[in-house]
C-alpha cells in the first residue's frame, strides 16, 4: 500500500484550501462549502492515521464529524435563507449593521 | 452483540439525561399545542433546570468515569456544571418576558437552550478529544440558532450568521487539529494523550505540535480570547439579550473547563510550550478586552468587551497551572455567572420593544427612576471590576494568589494595571446611572421573572463574598482532577 | 455582656451595617423618622465605643478584643498545632485603632445630625452609604488580616463615591471619578503587594499580621513592598504630590462627606503607615524616612500657602488639611516616640477640628448658598453665637495652646528635632505660623468687619440642632487640648511597641499624665541603656505630678 504521506499531504491542501476559501470568499454558501472541505481533510487524515495504525478508533471518529457536519449544514442553511428572505442577498460583507 | 453499559455510565450523565428529558417534553408539548406551551414551557424547563442542579448535589464530592474513560465526573466538573446551569436558570428567567415583548415563539426557544445546555454539560465532563469536539458542535448549533432567533432583525441575523460562520471554522480547526494528534500519539483520549507524551523524543513531532496547536486555536475562538475575538462583540450586540447573557457564562464556563483539562492534563508534558502562549494570550487578552470597552457607547458591546477581558483573567488562571489556578477556575466562572448574568438581566429590563435603549445614555439617571435597578447594575459594575465587598474581588483574589504561587509577576502586573483600566468603564456607567439626572422620570417596568433573576444574582454575588467555601473545600480535591 | 465584651469590635462593623441595610426597607416618606434612626443608630455605635474606651487595658501590650474565625479556607498551614487557612477574620485593636474608632463613632452622627436639613433628595439613601461607610471605616482600623483590611479599604471607597458624586455640589462628577480612581490605583498596587507580601511566609501562605510581622523579610523585597504600600497610603494621606485628588473632593462633597473625609478617611492613609508600612517593613522605613520627611516638610509649607490664596472656603480648609497632615507624617517618619504620639494626636485633633471646620462651612453654605469668602463679611454680628464656635476651632486648627491641635504639634516638632537636621523642624514651626495666617485671614474676612451685603443680614444664628452638632465637636477640642494625657496614656504602649519593630536598640521615652506634664528622656542618652553618642539636645522639663513609665 501507498505510504501514508500522499494522503496526509492531500489532507493539508483540502484544509488549507477550505481555509482560504473561508477567509477570501464573500458568499456565505460559498464559506460554508469551504468549511465543509476542511471538516472533510479532517475525515481523510481521521481515515488515513487509522488505516496505518490498524486500529478502527479514526473510522467512528469520522462518522461522528459526519453527523455533526451534516447537522451543521442543516442549521447554517437555514440561517442562510432567512437573510436572503429579509435582504434579498447574502454577501457577508453587506452584513456590516455592526461594526466588527 | 451487547454494548456494555455499566452504572457508571448512567451516573455520568445524569444531569445531561435529565435536562434532554426536559427538552423533550418541551419540544413535544410545542409541537402539539402551541398555546399551552407558550404559557408553560418556561417552567418545565426550569424544574429541568433545577432538577439538573439536584441531581449534581447528589454528585458532590464524588469520582465517576464512564462510557469507556469519554466523560468523567469529578469536583470540577460538578462545580462548572453548577455554573452553566444557574446560568442557564437566569437566562429562562430572563428570557420569559423578553420573548412575549418581542413576539418570538417560546417552546422551540427553550428546547434549543435545553440541548445547547446539554452540550455545555457535556464538554464539562468530556475526557476524551473526540467527545470535546462533538459536545462543542452540540452546544454551539443549539447557540446558532438562538443568536437569530429574532429573525425580523437584521442584527439578531447578522449575529446568527457570523456567530455560525465563526463557530464551524473553529470547529473545523479543532477537528483536524484532533486528527493530527490522533495521527501523533495513536489515541484521542485525554489521558492516553497525557501518557503518550511522556514517551522520549514525541514533544518535537511536528504533528504532534500542530495538532496541539490547533485545537488551542480552536479552543481558543470558543473562550473569545485574542486573537480569536474577531466577530465575539457583533455577536453579542445582535442576539437577543437573553441569549447573550447563556452565552456569555455558561459557553465561557464549558469551554474553559475544557481547555483546562487539555492544557493541564493531556498536555501537561508540553506545557514548556503552551505557558509561554497561553501568558501572552492572557496579556493581549486582558489588555485588548479592557482598553477597547473604553470606547464603548453601547452597552451590549461594553459588556461583550468585557466578558473578552474576563477571559482573560480566567486565562491567567490557566496559565498558573497550579493547584490554586486549578481551584481558582470554577470560583471565577461561578462568581462571573452571577455578576455578568444580573448585568444582562438589567439590560434586558431596560432594552424597549426591537431592542431600542441599548446606549448608555438610556441609563441616565436610573437611580431616580428604579433604584433597585440601579444598585443592582451598579454592584454587577462593581464586582465585575473586582472591587470588594463583592464575589468579583474574592475571584480576582484568588487568581492573583495562584498567580504569585506560579510566579508570574509580569502576568499579575498586567492584571491588576488592566483591572484599574476596566473601573474606569464600570464605573462611568455607576456615575451616569446614579449622577445624572433622568430627562423623563419614567418608571421602569420590571417583570418578575427578571426581577427574581436579578435579586437571585445580587444574592449570589454578596453570598459569595461573604461565604466563599461553600465551593472551596470543594475543589481542593480538585488537583487530582481524575480523568 | 461577655457576649458583647467578646465581639465587640464585630459588633461595631456590623452594627452600622445593618442599620444602613434596615433604612433601605424603610418607605421614603418617613423622612423623620429616617433621620432619627440614623442618627441614633450612629449614637448607639458611639456608645459601644465608650464601652470599647471603658474596658480598654492603657498598659497591656499586644492586641485587645480580639476576634478569629476562618474565612477563605485555602492552603492549609499548621500553626502551633491548629490548621490555619490563609484568608481570616481577624480583629484587634490596640491604643492606636482605638482612638481612632472613637473618632469614627463621634463623627458619624454628628454628620449625620449635620445632614438633616443639607440633604434633601434621596435622603435615605444618603444616610444608608453613610452608615455603610461607618461599618467600613471600623473595620479597616480593627483589621489583622491583611486581605480584611484591603476589603475594608476598598468597601470604603464605594459610598464616599456615592456620597460626593450623588449629593455633592456643581463639579462633583469630576471630583468623585477622581477621587475613586486615584485611591483605586494605589490601592490595586497594594494589593499586588500584599499577596506578595503573603508568600514571604516561610510557613506558607499567610496574611495576619503577627504572622507576617514575625516573619524576616529580605532588604531588597522590603523596599518594593513599602513604596507599594507606601503609594497607597501616600495618596489617602495625601503626601505631596499625590494630594490632588483631595481638594476637589473636599470641595465638591457634601457637608457630611466632607467631615468624613477630612476626618477620618485622610487618617486612614497615616493608620497604614503605623500600622503596616513600619513592623513590616522596617529596615525600609528607615531608609525611606529622610524621603517622607522632606515630603511632609514640603506638604506643610505647600498646604499652607496655597490655602493662603483661596477663594474658596472650603478649599482653603482642604488645604489646611494638606498642611496638617504633613505634620502627621513627619511625625511618624521622625521614628520616635514624640513623633509618633505627635502624629496621633494631630491625627484625633485634626479630626474635630477640621471636621468642625467644615461643619461651620456647611451651615454658612446652607444660609448663603455661596463658599466664597467673598460674599461674606461681619457675619460675627448676625451670628455670634455661631461665631463663637468658629473661633475655637480656628484656633484649634491654628495650634493654639490649650486647644486640641496644640499637643500633637509641639511633639511633633520635638520629634523632629531630635530625628533629623533643625532646619526641618524650623520649617514645620514655620507651618504653624503660616496656618495662622490663613486662619485668621480666613476669619477676618468671614467674620468680622462691617455687614455690606444684604444676604448676609439675613442669617439667622444657630438652631438648636446646629449647636448640639457643633457643641460637642468643640467641647472635645478643649478637653483634648487640656487633657492629652487621656489620649497619650492609652496609645503609648502601642507606639513604643511599633518603635520596638523599626528601631529596636533605641531607648524609651515617656509620657506621663496631665497635659503639661511631659517628661522626656533623650534619645540614645537613657541612663539605663548605655548607648553611642547622640548628637541631638536633650529636652528635660520636670514637672511635680508627672508619672513615669
Amino acid at each position: 500500500m501507498l505510504p501514508a504521506y500522499p494522503y496526509l499531504i492531500l489532507s493539508a491542501v483540502l484544509f488549507t484550501t477550505g481555509t482560504l476559501g473561508v477567509l477570501i470568499r464573500r458568499n456565505p454558501i460559498i464559506m460554508f462549502m469551504s468549511i465543509e472541505l476542511m471538516l472533510n481533510a479532517a475525515n481523510l487524515a481521521f481515515i488515513t492515521f487509522a488505516r496505518y495504525q490498524q486500529s478502527m478508533d479514526g473510522h467512528v471518529f469520522v462518522f461522528i464529524v459526519m453527523t455533526v457536519a451534516a447537522a451543521e449544514v442543516a442549521v447554517g442553511l437555514g440561517i442562510i435563507v432567512a437573510i436572503f428572505r429579509l435582504r434579498g442577498n447574502i454577501n457577508v460583507d453587506e452584513l456590516d449593521e455592526m461594526k466588527g | 452483540m451487547t454494548i456494555p453499559v455499566s452504572a457508571a455510565d448512567w451516573i455520568v450523565i445524569n444531569t445531561e439525561l435529565i435536562l434532554v428529558g426536559t427538552a423533550m417534553i418541551v419540544l413535544l408539548l410545542d409541537a402539539f399545542n402551541r398555546r399551552i406551551s407558550d404559557r408553560i414551557s418556561p417552567w418545565i424547563t426550569l424544574v429541568g433546570v433545577v432538577g439538573g442542579l439536584v441531581s449534581l448535589g447528589f454528585l458532590w464530592g464524588q469520582e465517576y468515569t464512564g462510557f469507556a474513560g469519554m466523560l468523567v465526573i469529578d469536583s470540577f466538573s460538578v462545580l462548572v456544571k453548577m455554573a452553566i446551569l444557574f446560568g442557564t436558570g437566569l437566562a429562562v428567567l430572563l428570557s420569559v418576558d423578553y420573548l412575549r415583548r418581542e413576539e418570538l415563539a417560546q417552546g422551540e426557544y427553550y428546547g434549543l437552550l435545553l440541548l445547547s445546555t446539554v452540550g455545555m454539560l457535556l464538554l464539562t465532563s468530556s475526557a476524551n478529544l473526540i467527545m470535546i469536539f462533538l459536545s462543542l458542535e452540540m452546544l454551539s448549533i443549539a447557540l446558532y440558532v438562538l443568536t437569530g432567533y429574532a429573525r425580523m432583525r437584521p442584527r439578531s441575523q447578522e449575529a446568527g450568521m457570523k456567530y455560525f460562520l465563526l463557530g464551524s471554522f473553529s470547529a473545523a480547526i479543532l477537528v483536524y487539529g484532533v486528527a493530527l494528534i490522533y495521527g501523533a500519539l495513536g489515541t484521542v483520549d485525554l489521558a492516553g494523550v497525557a501518557e503518550a507524551l511522556t514517551a522520549p523524543g514525541i514533544l518535537s513531532n511536528p504533528v504532534l505540535l500542530a495538532g496541539a496547536g490547533l485545537v488551542l486555536v480552536g479552543l481558543g475562538f470558543k473562550v473569545a480570547a485574542v486573537p480569536f475575538q474577531m466577530w465575539t462583540p457583533d455577536v453579542y450586540e445582535g442576539a437577543p439579550s437573553p441569549v447573550t447573557a447563556f452565552m456569555s457564562v455558561s459557553t465561557k464556563a464549558a469551554a474553559f473547563a475544557a481547555l483546562t483539562r487539555v492544557l493541564v492534563f493531556a498536555f501537561s508534558d508540553l506545557s514548556g510550550v503552551w505557558m509561554a502562549v497561553i501568558w501572552a494570550i492572557a496579556a493581549l487578552t486582558m489588555i485588548f478586552g479592557n482598553l477597547v470597552a473604553i470606547a464603548q457607547n453601547n452597552i451590549k458591546r461594553m459588556l461583550a468587551y468585557s466578558s473578552i477581558a474576563h477571559a482573560g483573567y480566567i486565562l491567567v488562571a490557566v496559565a498558573s497551572a497550579n493547584q490554586l489556578g486549578i481551584q481558582s477556575i470554577p470560583f471565577y466562572l461561578i462568581a462571573y455567572t452571577f455578576m455578568n448574568i444580573g448585568a444582562w438581566a438589567v439590560v434586558t429590563v431596560i432594552t424597549r420593544k426591537g431592542e431600542e435603549g441599548v446606549g448608555l445614555s438610556d441609563y441616565t439617571g436610573l437611580f431616580w427612576r428604579n433604584p433597585l435597578l440601579a444598585v443592582s447594575m451598579g454592584l454587577f459594575m462593581f464586582s465585575l471590576a473586582g472591587i470588594p465587598p463583592t464575589a468579583g474581588f474574592t475571584a480576582k483574589i484568588y487568581l492573583f494568589m495562584a498567580a504569585v504561587n506560579a510566579n508570574l509577576i509580569g502576568l499579575l502586573i498586567v492584571a491588576v494595571v488592566t483591572t484599574i483600566i476596566s473601573a474606569y468603564f464600570y464605573l462611568r456607567v455607576t456615575v451616569i446611572m446614579f449622577m445624572h439626572r433622568p430627562s423623563e422620570v419614567s418608571a421602569v417596568h420590571v417583570p418578575i421573572a427578571a426581577y427574581v433573576a436579578i435579586i437571585i444574582a445580587v444574592v449570589a454575588t454578596l453570598w459569595l463574598f461573604l461565604f466563599p467555601n461553600s465551593t472551596q473545600a470543594f475543589t481542593e480535591a480538585v488537583w487530582r482532577m481524575g480523568l | 455582656m461577655d457576649l458583647i465584651r467578646n465581639h465587640i469590635l464585630s459588633i461595631l462593623i456590623f452594627l452600622p451595617i445593618a442599620a444602613g441595610i434596615a433604612l433601605v426597607i424603610v418607605p421614603r416618606r418617613y423622612a423623620v423618622f429616617i433621620r432619627w434612626f440614623a442618627f441614633i443608630s450612629g449614637l448607639v455605635a458611639f456608645a459601644l465605643s465608650i464601652l470599647l474606651f471603658l474596658w480598654f487595658r492603657s498598659n497591656m501590650a499586644g492586641w485587645q478584643f480580639e476576634e478569629f474565625a476562618p474565612w477563605i479556607r485555602v492552603l492549609p498551614r499548621v500553626v502551633e498545632g491548629e490548621t490555619r487557612y490563609a484568608i481570616n477574620y481577624h480583629l484587634g485593636i490596640d491604643g492606636i485603632s482605638l482612638f481612632l474608632i472613637m473618632l469614627t463613632t463621634f463623627l458619624t452622627p454628628v454628620a449625620i445630625l449635620a445632614s438633616w436639613r443639607g440633604i434633601t433628595e434621596r435622603a435615605r439613601e444618603f444616610y444608608v452609604a453613610l452608615l455603610l461607610l461607618e461599618g467600613a471605616m471600623i473595620g479597616v482600623f480593627s483589621s489583622l488580616d491583611l486581605i480584611l483590611f484591603y476589603v475594608f479599604w476598598d468597601a470604603m471607597l464605594i459610598p464616599m463615591y456615592f456620597i460626593i458624586g450623588v449629593w455633592g455640589y456643581e463639579n462633583r462628577i469630576y471630583a468623585s471619578i477622581k477621587f475613586f480612581i486615584y485611591t483605586l490605583v494605589g490601592s490595586l498596587l497594594m494589593l499586588a503587594a500584599i499577596i506578595y507580601l503573603g508568600l514571604q511566609n516561610p510557613a506558607g501562605l499567610t496574611f495576619d499580621l503577627t504572622e507576617l510581622v514575625a516573619a524576616d523579610i529580605a532588604r531588597s523585597v522590603q523596599y518594593w513592598l513599602f513604596l507599594a504600600f507606601g503609594l497607597a497610603f501616600a495618596i489617602k494621606v495625601p503626601v505631596f504630590p499625590l494630594h490632588t485628588w483631595l481638594p476637589d473632593a473636599h470641595t465638591e462633597a457634601p457637608t457630611a462627606g466632607s467631615v468624613i473625609l477630612a476626618g477620618i478617611l485622610l487618617k486612614m492613609g497615616a493608620y497604614g503607615f503605623l500600622r503596616f508600612c513600619l513592623p513590616l517593613f522596617p529596615e525600609a522605613s528607615v531608609h525611606f524616612a529622610p524621603l517622607m520627611i522632606v515630603l511632609g516638610v514640603i506638604g506643610i509649607i505647600y498646604g499652607a500657602l496655597v490655602a493662603y490664596s483661596q477663594p474658596d472656603i472650603k478649599r482653603l480648609v482642604a488645604y489646611s488639611s494638606v498642611s496638617h497632615l504633613g505634620f502627621v507624617v513627619l511625625g511618624i517618619f521622625a521614628l520616635n516616640i514624640q513623633g509618633i504620639q505627635g502624629a496621633l494626636l494631630i491625627m484625633i485633633a485634626h479630626g474635630l477640628s477640621t471636621g468642625a471646620l467644615f461643619l461651620i462651612v456647611g451651615m454658612m453654605y446652607e444660609r448663603r448658598h455661596t463658599r466664597l469668602m467673598s460674599d461674606y463679611g461681619g457675619v460675627w454680628r448676625r451670628m455670634p453665637f455661631f461665631g463663637a464656635f468658629f473661633i475655637i476651632a480656628a484656633l484649634a486648627s491654628l495650634g493654639l495652646p490649650g486647644l486640641a491641635n496644640f499637643p500633637g504639634e509641639f511633639l511633633v516638632i520635638l520629634g523632629t528635632f531630635a530625628a533629623a537636621n533643625w532646619v526641618y523642624a524650623l520649617l514645620a514651626a514655620s507651618g504653624v505660623v503660616f496656618a495662622a495666617i490663613y486662619i485668621l485671614w480666613l476669619y477676618g474676612n468671614v467674620m468680622q468687619g462691617p455687614v455690606e451685603k444684604p444676604e448676609v443680614e439675613a442669617m439667622r444664628d444657630l438652631s438648636v440642632r446646629e449647636a448640639f452638632v457643633l457643641a460637642p465637636v468643640v467641647i472635645f477640642i478643649v478637653l483634648l487640648g487640656v487633657f492629652p494625657g487621656v489620649v497619650l496614656d492609652r496609645t503609648a504602649v502601642s507606639s513604643e511597641a511599633i518603635l520596638e519593630q523599626v528601631r529596636p536598640d533605641e531607648s524609651r521615652t515617656s509620657l506621663g499624665r496631665g497635659a503639661w506634664a511631659i517628661e522626656v528622656r533623650g534619645i540614645g542618652t537613657h541612663a539605663l541603656r548605655p548607648k553611642t553618642d547622640s548628637p541631638q539636645p536633650v529636652p528635660h522639663f520636670l514637672v511635680e505630678g508627672g508619672e513615669e513609665q
